[in-house]
């Protein structure tokens, strides 16, 4: 026990005897004292005697401080005795007025329209501020394809590389994958009819107009968006996009236009890749499953995907990587604070991209539909 | 005999292959304020980083508290450390934690201490650090100064007996870098901390360090007490007290250089 209390009922003073060094290990238990010896209704006064007591610590000084802010409240006096000066010198480290929280006012918690309200504004601002930045980007492209301007040296081929390049194995492979899958499900549920090689038709138009670009994109977002929006992020974090407005060199030309170049670029190339694999997935499977000739696979192709739809996927692909490369220079560009204001803005690049990608695949699929 | 806390033996560190700093012998005494001076890039930082086993030597010995710090185990290695406290020079404060979340930290994570006496403590060496009333703040919300004492506010909090400071005034007015330094005198004065400070601010080596090492061109140059070092005539430490910038290598016939008579 590193604590223990005498009572003097005469003059009402509880004297707790501190023993040994009152450091981490042993404060709780002096702490546990003093909080007894508080509670109790006949003591006036508490006097912590150091005459055995060793070496203290910053946990002996809060024990301190907390027993004499819990003294105080309950209307004792509080004292030391046998002080060694290295204990005084300790004891003097704390604050004069304690260490006690600065009372803080409460603050008027916001009503639900207030709250909503002020959300509209938010995303009306952001909203604002996305405008403004494609309008930059246009702005800036075009003075770049009047060569009034150029982009910085190599970085197109540097973005494209690493965009495009090193994306070809994810993307292919996940095409394959997609392919089998797709003539697996159209397999089953075809033969039933005794329309298996049907699956042909539905694997090729599917890859064509609909998976191709979508999955791609899903893949470009997780990987090409989510570092545009954690490298602008960082930039930004780090002032380095600050630099650049110091030195008067537009962070939209020397850092957005180059990733955004490449990403128009490598996204429907790797489209046709992801495209080309899947239906080369599908050929297996038929082979496999169907002893299908692979000719009579390609003739089932050629009838039914029509240029009109290698065009549309290929044009919703150029429009998917606009969302992916705007919304990570957007959310990049907007970030705030430091390393968790990366990591937000990396995370809300994903979901927004993801859902505008839907969205915007669902609006061509209506509208495609209706007209 | 002194109480050694921080031994290296004809130690080397450095990056890849190429070395930092060799032959490297320095002994640091428990209680004393240690400054580490030399100019930019000559290791200070990267000992400090051996020191706190960031940075494992490329050859000779490092022992902290007697102990051998590259040559026993990750667990011991840990323990060991618990027993220092380092203050970064980019100051490292977790963003996503309030300040006095920041501070608290090491003892939530390490002690088994209840919250109220965890809360305290770290309200305290915030008063220490003359930080009070910022507990609730962002890192971010705070002046380069302001962060630099949360710093050694957290690297202090387990009241180590050892605590490293890496240049911990430097860019600072020079009142903040006066408490930085009287914050730095208390803890060695009222809790026996040893302090080891990589500086360049010499108003702080005269008014704290009892003991100054000068390295350059990766070895220890000069090493004394602050008045010896002072009154030394090796070039190196002269010029670095007495505020003088070494001859400049330009020798002013770059242009005659590049003239030359036409050719035929």
């Amino acid at each position: 026990m590193p604590a223990v209390t005498e009572l003097d009922r005469a003059t009402r003073t509880a004297t707790v005897h501190v023993r040994g060094d009152l450091v981490i290990p042993t404060a709780p238990a002096l702490y546990g004292e003093l909080r007894g010896v508080a509670k109790r209704r006949d003591v006036k006064k508490v006097v912590v005697d150091f005459a055995e007591a060793g070496r203290v610590d910053s946990a002996g000084l809060a024990v301190m401080s907390l027993a004499a802010r819990l003294m105080a409240r309950g209307g004792k006096a509080f004292d030391f005795a046998h002080l060694s000066a290295t204990q005084k010198a300790a004891l003097e480290l704390l604050p004069a007025s304690g260490a006690a929280p600065p009372a803080v006012e409460a603050e008027a918690q916001p009503r639900l329209p207030e709250r909503v309200g002020a959300l509209l504004l938010e995303y009306a601002h952001a909203g604002g501020e996305f405008l403004a930045l494609v309008a930059d980007v246009v702005r800036q492209a075009g003075q770049v394809l009047a060569r009034k301007k150029k982009l910085p040296a190599g970085a197109l081929l540097h973005q494209a590389s690493t965009m495009g390049v090193d994306a070809v194995g994810i993307v292919g492979l996940l095409g394959v994958l997609l392919g089998t899958t797709l003539a697996f499900q159209a397999l089953v549920q075809l033969q039933r009819f005794g329309a298996g090689v049907f699956a042909a038709d539905m694997i090729g138009v599917s890859m064509v107009r609909e998976f191709g670009p979508m999955m791609t994109a899903v893949i470009l977002t997780g990987r090409t968006g989510a570092a545009i929006a954690a490298e602008l992020g960082t930039m930004r974090v780090r002032s380095e996009l600050d630099a650049l407005d110091a030195m008067g060199v537009s962070p939209t030309r020397f850092l957005l236009l180059p990733r955004l170049a490449a990403l128009t670029l490598t996204q429907p190339a790797l489209t046709l890749i992801n495209m080309f694999l899947g239906i080369l997935g599908g050929l297996v499977v038929m082979m496999l499953a169907m002893h299908l000739p692979p000719s009579v696979y390609w003739a089932h192709l050629v009838s039914r995907v029509s240029l009109h739809d290698f065009l549309l996927g290929m044009g919703k692909s150029v429009l998917f990587a606009w969302i992916i490369g705007f919304t990570g220079c957007h959310f990049g560009m907007r970030t705030s604070g430091d390393a968790s204001g990366v990591g937000q803005a990396t995370t809300r690049t994903v979901v927004v991209s993801v859902f505008f990608i839907i969205l915007v695949d669902a609006l061509i699929a209506t509208l495609g539909a209706v007209f | 005999m002194a109480d050694i806390l921080v031994e290296c033996r004809d130690l080397s560190v450095g990056y890849g292959d190429k070395p930092v700093l060799s032959g490297i012998e320095l002994q640091i005494e428990r209680g004393s304020i240690v400054a580490l001076l030399g100019g930019s890039g000559c290791g200070k930082s990267t000992l400090l980083r051996a020191i706190t086993g960031l940075q494992p030597p490329m050859a000779g010995e490092l022992h902290l508290f007697g102990e051998d710090l590259y040559a026993v185990t990750d667990e011991a290695r840990r323990g060991l450390l618990r027993r220092t406290g380092m203050a970064f020079q980019q100051d490292a404060l977790f963003g996503a934690m309030s300040i006095l979340e920041n501070v608290a930290m090491p003892l939530r994570e390490i002690t088994k201490l209840p919250t109220a006496i965890i809360t305290e403590m770290a309200r305290i060496k915030l008063a220490l650090v003359g930080l009070s009333g910022f507990e609730a703040r962002a890192p971010n919300s705070l002046s380069g100064g302001q962060r630099k004492r949360a710093a050694l506010a957290r690297a202090s909090i387990l009241d180590p007996e050892i605590v490293f400071c890496d240049e911990p005034s430097a860019g600072l007015d020079p009142v903040v870098a006066a408490t930085i330094d009287d914050t730095l005198r208390r803890f060695r004065d009222a809790l026996g901390i040893t302090v080891v400070i990589v500086t360049h601010e010499l108003d702080s080596i005269r008014a704290i360090a009892d003991r100054a090492i000068m390295f350059g061109n990766g070895r220890i140059v000069a090493a004394g007490t602050v008045a010896e070092l002072e009154e030394s005539t090796a070039p190196d430490v002269y010029n670095f007290f007495h505020r003088i910038a070494p001859t400049h290598p330009v020798n002013g016939q770059a242009l005659d250089q590049l003239r030359h008579p036409r050719t035929a």
